[in-house]
């Protein structure tokens, strides 16, 4: 253990009586080229409990994983499992050892059945496959488990709780004993994460392990027996007993200083009318996405849609972007009307849009900083990048952006790191200055410390006077920074009300359709 | 039972530069390495047959001068084929339209008349040639670009209508493109002043430096202008182009013109150059088809292609030669060009992967 860790809670070790360490890692050191990822990293854990890893997006959680499971090799320390010392070459050895990694994102077939995918990869199956078998043998791993899952199943068909609970019986299946699962709640919905929980107490009744890789603080607590807090490569400290942990001090462990968790709102002025929208109504493929949508927002002003996923929020933003052109309605930018225009047009009169998807659609992953700069400038027919060199340094600077300069490749940036990229370039205008900015799920997938600096650079641009939509499926983030809330639910707005008096109830209601009409 | 071998593919985040250099350099020698296995099958010396073919592609100045000669088209259809590959578009066509780059710079060198002189007719013969490249693939691109139709397939397609359609301007008795002067079918010749005099008594012409200008120019293009970066974008992300309010079926329209365009140059460069006319036996040459494996070696690189270009045209060179002066059969030559492609793709898997072998132990207890 290194001098700056240190023990919150009473050290586990001291109790006595506790199951045997099923798998230990010690003084792991695993170094990329410019990073060093693991620094003397100390993990066990035990048979049947939840060690969780927590740590900022690039705190080297997922590295020390990858070399628990076999994915990489590390530059020194060592395994221990059941005490003895092992190599693991790679994940099939890390399999021999009962030791699989359920990941983030799943590696399924999806035009295959459930069983092709539990059985793909395992040897010793025979020329022949006797699907009957499988299917009974998948069935029984899935249903002591609380798993229960179809075999003949699609994969491609299922949700994604549902491929994930194909993954983990995958694990089982091939005779995991300690489960690595990481970062397994990003991608489900609260419902869905209520039953993996279920699943992982019924796996560690059985005596499995679960090593739970997550920035969550909230799930964190409710799920861990104990916590390893790790920052930039190190273990920062050691948390235990489960719901006894104060989520305030894991996150200052998790970041280094103290964080506020919840943004607050801004006083300030209201100015004039900068998106004025007019009977938007919108249809894809005969299905009516957007229904009669009408709202403005004001310079100073943010404006925050709440809404279940897919309910027109991604069309809307797309919409006022340039991207879709309506069935009908009007959509004016600081007196211009851009319907229809297209979004060069659009950001001519001050448009800016942060997307959902960071890389692939804001960001060009195969290109650098600087060229992801350009995507959305003015560029000449030849395009200067010597004189945008200078910006594209400061911007670095200026939004604090972990990256080896202007040249470093977008794919290379942690998610917090590429977000804070498309709001430099987003906030710091293009074509024109900004005045009305669209961001869709900003902070989702970002960890604490990402969340805290996305959310003040928002309010910043609100405070310098431009005109904010905020989009987000995170209901917590739009009641505390929006000055108005608006509910789409099936592509019309269906409460509006303004942010500081929100009820939490009203607006869950009309999100789930229990108003109809509710306007304030 | 198994080998207590186990090979491992350790995925690369980035392939180190040297590799990227070594990898063309490799699958060359791998393919002759592949092609001694049947040399030495059938009882020819493979140190002896390779030598031969260095010296004639290579070594001598008459082969050095017929591997420019042959890399002019070469790097044509390289470039034609690399220029569509960077965005993902597979234009497999290029052969077809090579062919129709001859007819397009016949019917020109034909048609406009004596009384131009050769500073005017020269570019008019390879511009039409481009045009009439551009046209082949225009309902291609036109599709793909639209409609998203898959323009490996109808590229392909065209080729065997191309192919078809040189017979026809040729081997029908009133073609309008075949040399009314003879019955042996042939083509019609050229006005003079649409030819290009050769350097002194070689077969090499002056549209090398066309070719290799072109390259250098396109390289700069895709580099350093607008256009470029609208193909680098769309190429990685097509969403991502859309977000950006860049118009990806323009810019797949113009890059599927451009290639067939490059293709077409190059059936017009032979026009000015070597043949004067169209040369039916074009279509057994499959000069469209190794602009495929040119551009796979240079790894669409499109300066690169200017190297890959020249090396294949001397392998090419040496192993027509080969025939001419030893009983080597000339399908050596062929047989290494299909090698090349083979290890050429193979060789990504090293440059993408850290391969090891490792001996598989009992695991330590």
């Amino acid at each position: 253990m290194n001098d700056t860790s240190h023990e919150v809670a009473q050290g586990s070790h001291h109790l006595g009586g506790v199951a045997p360490t099923a798998l230990s890692a010690h003084n792991i050191v695993k170094r990329f080229p410019g990073v060093l990822a693991n620094d003397n990293v100390d993990f066990d854990v035990r048979a049947g409990e939840v060690h969780t890893l927590l740590g900022e997006n690039g705190a080297g959680k997922s590295t020390l994983a990858a070399i628990l499971c076999g994915l990489y090799q590390p530059d020194s320390g060592y395994l221990l499992r059941n005490g003895k010392p092992m190599h693991l070459s790679s994940p099939r050895a890390g399999l021999q050892h009962g030791i699989a990694m359920v990941h983030q994102h799943f590696r399924l077939v999806d035009r295959f059945t459930v069983s092709e995918n539990v059985i793909l990869g395992s040897r010793d199956l025979g020329f022949r496959l006797n699907r009957k078998e499988i299917n009974e043998q998948v069935a029984a791993v899935a249903e002591s488990f609380g798993l229960p899952i179809d075999p003949n199943a699609v994969v491609g068909e299922l949700s994604v709780g549902q491929r994930q609970r194909v993954e983990i019986v995958k694990a089982l299946y091939q005779g995991a004993e300690i489960l690595l699962l990481d970062e397994p709640t990003a991608v489900l919905v609260p419902a869905e994460v209520e039953k993996l929980f279920d699943n992982v107490h019924s796996m560690t009744k059985a005596g499995k392990s679960i090593v739970f890789i997550s920035h969550k603080l909230g799930e964190v607590v409710e799920i861990s027996d104990r916590v390893t807090v790790l920052r930039n490569g190190r273990v920062t400290g050691h948390v235990s007993g489960k719901g006894t942990t104060d989520t305030r001090e894991l996150a200052r462990l998790m970041v280094g200083r103290d964080i506020e968790l919840n943004a607050q709102r801004a006083t300030h002025p209201i100015g004039h009318e900068v998106l004025q929208i007019r009977n938007l109504s919108l249809s894809i493929n005969e299905v009516e996405v957007l229904s009669d949508v009408s709202f403005n927002i004001h310079a100073g002003e943010m404006v925050g849609i709440a809404g279940v996923a897919g309910n027109g929020q991604r069309e809307l933003a797309d919409t006022i972007a340039g991207l879709i052109s309506p069935a009908s309605g009007s959509i004016t930018i600081s007196g211009a009307m851009t319907t229809d225009r297209g979004p060069i047009q659009a950001r001519e009169v001050g448009l800016a849009y942060v997307p959902e998807d960071r890389l692939g659609m804001g960001l060009v992953p195969s290109m650098s900083i600087l060229d992801n700069l350009l995507l959305t400038r003015d560029r000449k027919v030849i395009v200067d990048r010597t004189s945008i060199r200078p910006e594209a340094s400061r911007l670095i600077d200026q939004f604090e952006i972990k990256a080896n300069g202007p040249d470093h490749l977008a794919r290379k940036l942690s998610g917090g790191n590429a977000q804070k990229v498309l709001l430099a370039r987003e906030l710091s205008g293009g074509r024109s200055a900004t005045k009305l900015l669209v961001v869709c799920s900003p902070t989702r997938g970002l960890d604490v410390g990402a969340i805290e600096t996305v959310r003040s650079l928002l309010n910043d641009a609100r405070s310098a006077g431009q005109a904010i939509l905020l989009i987000s499926e995170d209901l917590d983030e739009v009641m505390s920074l929006a000055d108005r809330i608006l509910v789409l639910y099936r592509g019309a707005v269906v409460h509006e009300t303004p942010g500081a008096t929100a009820s939490l109830s009203t607006v869950g209601a009309a999100m789930a359709g229990l108003l109809e009409n509710g306007g304030v | 039972m198994r080998l207590p071998i186990r090979v491992v593919f350790d995925q690369r985040g980035e392939a180190p530069k040297r590799l990227t250099a070594l990898v063309p350099i490799v699958s060359v020698l791998a393919a002759l390495f592949f092609g001694a296995i049947f040399l030495l099958a059938t009882g020819y010396s493979p140190i002896d047959t390779y030598t031969n073919m260095f010296s004639d592609g290579f070594a001598s100045s008459r082969g050095v001068t017929d591997t420019l000669a042959l890399s002019t088209v070469l790097i044509c259809t390289g470039i034609a084929a690399a220029f569509a590959f960077q965005m993902n578009i597979y234009n497999i066509g290029g052969e077809g339209q090579l062919y129709l780059g001859m007819i397009g710079g016949a019917w020109a060198g034909i048609t406009l008349g004596d009384h131009l002189p050769s500073l005017i007719m020269v570019p008019l013969v390879l511009i039409f040639g481009a045009l009439a490249g551009a046209l082949w693939i225009f309902v291609p691109a036109f599709v793909r670009s639209r409609l998203g139709t898959s323009e490996i397939v109808s590229t392909l397609l065209l080729t065997y209508v191309a192919s078809s359609l040189i017979d026809y301007v040729i081997y029908t008795p009133d073609s309008f493109f075949r040399n009314p002067n003879t019955s042996f079918p042939q083509g019609r010749l050229v006005s003079a002043s649409a030819k290009l005099q050769s350097f002194g008594d070689t077969r090499l012409y002056p549209t090398i430096f066309v070719a290799i200008i072109l390259a250098v120019v396109l390289y700069w293009v895709v580099k350093r202008t607008e256009f470029g970066y609208r193909i680098n974008v769309i190429a990685d992300s097509p969403k991502a182009a859309h977000y950006a309010g860049i118009n990806a079926k323009r810019t797949t329209m113009s890059v599927m013109l451009i290639s067939g365009a490059l293709a077409g140059l190059g059936g017009a460069m032979l026009i000015v150059g070597p043949y004067g006319k169209i040369e039916p036996s074009i279509v057994n040459l499959g000069y469209g088809y190794a602009g495929i494996v040119i551009a796979a070696l240079a790894r669409n690189n499109l300066a690169a292609i200017v190297v890959s270009g020249i090396l294949f045209a001397g392998l090419r060179v040496g192993g027509e030669k080969l025939q001419i002066s030893t009983d080597t059969p000339i399908h050596i030559g062929v047989m290494l060009q299909g090698a090349i492609l083979l290890f050429a793709l193979g060789g990504e898997a090293f440059r993408r992967y850290k391969i090891r072998v490792v001996l598989v132990r009992a695991v330590t207890t």
